[in-house]
């Protein structure tokens, strides 16, 4: 478990703190996502997960380890792996594989396990063809897979991502979301900044930050319930979700606590009942006696 | 596209090698090039294209990897042309010109010098991938250390900085269509003009390196990265056919160094 406890953080720079009364925990295998509105501290948040930053003011303690104590600093990297917006600037070795050895090799560890560990991490994001590539004749989809699996092969329990599908297309987008919920399957605990909200889906758990401060906290749906507040914010809500939202305001009874297309097509089906003839004639579409 | 000998992966023995003895072979090479007679010039070429065969090195490839650098050749030839005294082959006085018959073999003797400084290490490189390259330096240097000289903090700072050539030639191009599209003229104007437009792709140029540097040294230190001791993927190992190489490189020094005593 990572506990955040009253954490307050200034750049030195500034007075203004970035970080404002933080309080919260993130448990073993939860996914969590953070949102919130340009500068307001997702990015400096997650760095003081791993202690790349240290606390100002309060604590932040890693399974047990606080992050200001050096001694912990090696174990508490191996425990919480980062993922950064840019892979071009994470990337450190001149071949895939190479790179993915990095944190291995800076654990000491012997080259037959570190051997192991790549490629484990490159089969299990699907790279394992790449292993000899140079990284800059790989697509940005392909880096950011690539950069996962440095992060993999430190055997880590979580894993921070800031903002792991931006400047993506969306086939490249989908792979990438596709590989966070395996992790999390794998019982990887995630911490997922985004922009995007229809990345949302699988998170158990939304954190909205405002200036520096967690201002909302809680499931999805809870928190997409409030869309007044996500306005004040100047955060929007998944499409699916104002869609649900509006059918109800025209006198449909939905239940609006619905993120994803998948959920809704459920919802929405169990109201306008079965459909009899699946296309068994067809000259006349199989929904009109139900409209 | 510039190659100055980039690694070609081949399958070939040469590649295979342990990459401590192809960099002190390649230092021997450049040694006993420097100090070559006449019939040691015929045996270092031979050698060398022996060995490139070996290699699987293409001529063409070669050629391409040396081009840039056959005007220095051509400059040292020159030079030496020009300013050898001894017996004179023709003189233009109307230009205080004189080429000498001493002066003709100067310069051939030091461009061919050149060229075959230029080849041992363009064999080197096209056969070792960087990163074994960095690591035999790294073994070799390791010595030093006892020196205060930290041999593994340099082995990774030349490793980022190869890492980031291609990036930064990226991030150079696009910089320059950016400059282009805002109406800068990069290829006309007076000195002073062109100057300035170098400043317009230099600075920006720095700006994200410094930026990516900070970047970068964040993600290292996110991914355990510390000062001191640290393993590898590949350990070098020196084998059979390491001692080998190894064997042929003392057999030919041995071969000049016989035929020194005999032709003196």
């Amino acid at each position: 478990m990572i506990k955040v406890h009253q954490l307050f953080y200034s750049y030195d720079d500034q007075n203004m703190p970035v970080l404002k009364n933080i309080h919260m925990e993130i448990h073993e295998g939860e996914h969590v996502a953070l949102i919130g509105p340009n500068g307001c501290g997702k990015t400096t948040l997650i760095k003081q997960l791993n202690a790349l930053f240290s606390p100002g003011g309060g604590t932040v303690v890693v399974d047990g380890m606080d992050t200001r104590d050096h001694k912990n600093l090696k174990e508490i990297r191996c425990r919480v792996g980062m993922v950064f917006q840019n892979p071009d600037n994470q990337i450190v070795g001149m071949t895939v594989e190479e790179d993915v050895a990095f944190g291995p090799a800076n654990l000491g560890l012997p080259p037959a396990e570190i051997r192991q560990r790549v490629d484990k991490s490159l089969v299990m994001v699907g790279m394992e063809a790449f292993a000899k590539r140079a990284p800059h004749t790989l697509s940005g989809g392909e880096k950011r897979l690539v950069s996962i699996a440095g992060v993999l092969a430190m055997a880590p329990r979580y894993i921070a991502f800031d903002e792991p599908t931006a400047y993506l297309d969306p086939s490249s987008r989908e792979r990438v979301l596709n590989m966070i919920h395996k992790l999390h399957r794998e019982g990887i605990a995630i911490i997922h900044i985004t922009h995007d909200m229809n990345d949302l889906a699988g998170a158990n758990r939304l954190l909205v930050m405002d200036q520096g401060s967690i201002v909302l906290d809680g499931t999805p749906q809870d928190i997409f319930s409030r869309i007044e507040a996500m306005k004040d914010l100047g955060l929007q809500v998944p499409q699916v979700t104002l869609l649900m939202r509006r059918l109800r305001e025209k006198g449909w009874d939905l239940n609006t606590n619905i993120l994803t297309i998948d959920e809704a097509c459920m919802e929405i089906s169990s109201r306008i009942g079965p459909v009899k003839e699946i296309l068994s004639d067809s000259d006349s579409p199989a929904v009109d006696e139900h409209g | 596209m510039v190659n100055l000998g980039q690694f070609i992966a081949s399958d070939s023995m040469i590649c295979r090698v342990d990459p401590r003895i192809k960099i002190v072979s390649m230092v021997a090479l450049s040694i006993l090039t420097f100090t070559a007679n006449w019939l040691e010039v015929y045996l270092i070429s031979l050698f060398l294209m022996i060995v490139m065969r070996m290699a699987h090195l293409k001529f063409r490839q070669m050629l391409s990897a040396i081009k840039p650098l056959v005007l220095f050749a051509a400059l040292f030839f020159l030079l030496h042309l020009f300013f050898t005294d001894g017996t004179r082959l023709l003189s233009v006085p109307l230009l205080h010109i004189q080429i000498t018959q001493e002066g003709l073999y100067r310069g051939a003797f030091v461009a061919w010098q050149f060229i075959a400084l230029v080849l041992s290490g363009a064999i080197l490189t096209m056969t070792t991938p960087p990163s074994e390259l960095i690591s035999g330096l790294e073994k070799l240097l390791y010595p030093l250390k006892y020196l205060g000289l930290p041999t593994q903090d340099i082995a990774v700072m030349v490793s980022m900085a190869l890492r980031f050539v291609p990036t930064l030639l990226e991030e150079f191009d696009r910089i320059r269509m950016a400059q282009l599209a805002r109406g800068a003229d990069l290829h006309t104007g007076k000195l002073t003009q062109r100057a300035k437009t170098t400043a317009l792709m230099a600075v920006p140029l720095m700006m994200s390196a410094f930026r990516r540097a900070d970047e970068l040294a964040e993600a290292m230190e996110a991914r355990g990265y510390h000062r001191g001791p640290r393993t590898a993927l590949r350990e070098l190992r020196i084998d059979g056919q390491d001692f080998a190489a190894l064997a042929w490189m003392l057999i030919f020094i041995a071969l000049l160094a016989i035929s020194r005593v005999y032709v003196n």
